[in-house]
């Protein structure tokens, strides 16, 4: 397990500098379809994993499909058996209908029946992989008439039953509830805190839209191309509070930064953690 | 109130094909509609997968500027969208798609381009294979070696065009001077990865002919047999050293 660091998503434009410079980061996080051929992308990672933790973080499952995450269940259990990362996790989505892969994290109707097909999905995931998954809830643009299970609740549920983990997006929780209308503080209130096993950090960007209520004017959109918000930076402190100093990570993928951006984010994010775990100890 | 797959099947018609019918009666339609919150959707699916297929096709993006590549790519994500979430391996048949796009007709070499680019992406991120040394083909008899089955490095893709496509290719690059002469006839490539860098270069018309007999896996007869017919001048012990030595064969499965 990682020690209770703050990790940075690795990013092509960085993983060069990466391998010259070695920086103290507590652990890197890549994207398992980025690494699924082979060639020098596969190579760096070989080399860097054998410096630091690494986590798999996977967009292709489809875990929240009718149809099922089919054969990309196989690819990823091949990746995870030779890289041996330290923690692996997915979300709570679809995108693949019709044999289609639409390329994003999309929404789901919090109902007893789609809870069901993820219990089946995350659980046929954790019995090839052997191991446990953390499940990182999504940034949502829309909500469903029939969608009676709070966000918070459903991934709790989803925890309970299969046993899995939880990856809390807190950037995520807070466009969520921008955009959904919702209180970010009292989304993470609901979540249950044994079953989260990791964080994730990011920036989003405020877009004007042509709304026919003023007061939805704007949609922020998860584009993980800015500073991590202050509002969300103060949603982590207090999360910490009741989640424990657990594995955080930034993540950086639009306008990637130079690499000393990045790291001077996650260093950010530790100076919090090292103070969180001051207050857990005393 | 629908299931979830038909809420799924729905949002991809949504999405792909800009009909909200099956989907829209199922989003909250507060503040802001549920067009426009599908909207947000279908645009970073787009975008990522435009994106994805200028990371691919870099050359041909210039060749016909950015603006018209995006109403390309936009076209052909509708009809031929993703099978599967990894991006390095989406816009396979892209090239063929170019080569029948009415717009494009004028540029009848464009698709040989994008062919070119495809073999690159295809070797950079080709498996790992190791190769096959030199002491397990002496220990074959001459009838043995005749059945022979040889194997290419999965990064090995040979490339044949009507048009000048390396010529193309190198115009385009930054400092080059953007002229090409299309009268200078065919490319016959070998598109391969030799360690982390794609390479590509011209072969004689013999050891193509050769190589694209092993790379279809036409046994080492067929093969000679097909150089032969290039050029009756072709050598096969010259040939299996240069294999061997550039490193091109690689182990049997």
């Amino acid at each position: 397990m990682h020690p209770a660091g703050c990790g940075i998503g690795l990013r092509a434009p960085h993983v060069t500098e990466v391998l010259e410079r070695r920086p103290a980061v507590a652990w890197l996080e890549v994207h398992a379809e980025n690494y699924m051929g082979g060639g020098p992308a596969r190579r760096a990672l070989e080399r860097l994993r054998a410096d630091y933790p690494v986590s798999v973080h996977g967009v292709g499952l489809s875990l929240g499909s009718a149809e099922g995450p089919a054969a990309h269940l196989e690819r990823l259990a091949r990746l995870v058996e030779r890289l041996e990362p330290a923690l692996v996790s997915e979300h709570l989505s679809w995108s693949v209908t019709g044999g289609t892969y639409l390329n994003h994290l999309l929404p789901l109707p919090y109902t007893e029946e789609a809870l069901e097909v993820l219990c089946a999905h995350v659980t046929r995931a954790q019995e090839r992989l052997g191991r446990r998954l953390l499940v990182e809830n999504p940034s949502g643009y829309l909500r469903f008439r029939h969608s009676p299970i709070p966000e918070p609740e459903f991934l709790s549920a989803l925890a309970r039953r299969t046993g899995c983990g939880l990856l809390c997006d807190i950037n995520n929780v807070y466009v969520t509830c921008a955009n959904l209308g919702g209180d970010a503080a009292a989304w993470l209130d609901a979540l249950d805190p044994s079953a989260v096993g990791e964080i994730h950090l990011a920036g989003h960007a405020v877009n004007d839209v042509d709304g026919e209520d003023a007061a939805r004017r704007t949609i922020l959109i998860d584009d993980h191309g800015s500073p991590v918000a202050d509002a969300v930076w103060r949603l982590f402190e207090g999360a910490l509070g009741r989640f424990g100093t657990i594995p955080t990570l930034i993540e950086w993928d639009t306008d990637v930064p130079p690499l000393e951006v990045l790291l001077a984010e996650a260093a950010k994010a530790q100076r919090r953690l090292d103070t969180g775990s001051d207050v857990v100890a005393a | 109130m629908s299931s979830l797959r038909e809420l799924q099947a729905g949002f991809r018609a949504a999405l792909l094909a800009d009909d909200e019918r099956g989907v829209a009666p199922d989003v909250v339609d507060d503040g802001l509609s549920a067009s426009a919150r599908l909207a947000v959707y279908r645009h970073h699916v787009f975008t990522t997968l435009t994106a994805a297929l200028e990371a691919t096709y870099p050359v041909v993006c210039r060749l016909v500027d950015r603006r018209f590549f995006g109403w390309v790519a936009d076209q052909y994500v509708r009809v031929r969208p993703p099978a599967g979430p990894c991006l390095f391996e989406y816009g396979a048949d892209f090239p063929e798609f170019v080569a029948a796009f009415p717009a494009c007709a004028h540029l009848p070499w464009l698709a040989d381009v994008a062919r070119l680019e495809w073999a690159m992406n295809a070797a950079l991120h080709a498996p790992d294979a190791p190769a096959l040394e030199p002491e397990a083909l002496r220990a074959l008899d001459p009838p043995a070696l005749a059945r022979l089955t040889l194997r290419l490095d999965p990064s090995v893709t040979l490339l044949a065009s009507r048009w000048p496509v390396d010529a193309i290719w190198r115009a385009i690059q930054a400092g080059a001077d953007g002229v090409v002469d299309l009268e200078q006839g065919q490319a016959r490539l070998e598109v391969r990865r030799l360690g982390d860098d794609v390479i590509y270069r011209a072969l004689p018309a013999a050891t193509f002919a050769f190589r694209a007999a092993l790379a279809a896996r036409r046994t080492l007869e067929d093969a000679v047999e097909q150089a032969l017919d290039a050029d009756p001048a072709f050598g096969l012990a010259g040939e299996i050293r240069a294999l061997l030595d550039e490193r091109v064969l690689v182990r049997p499965e």
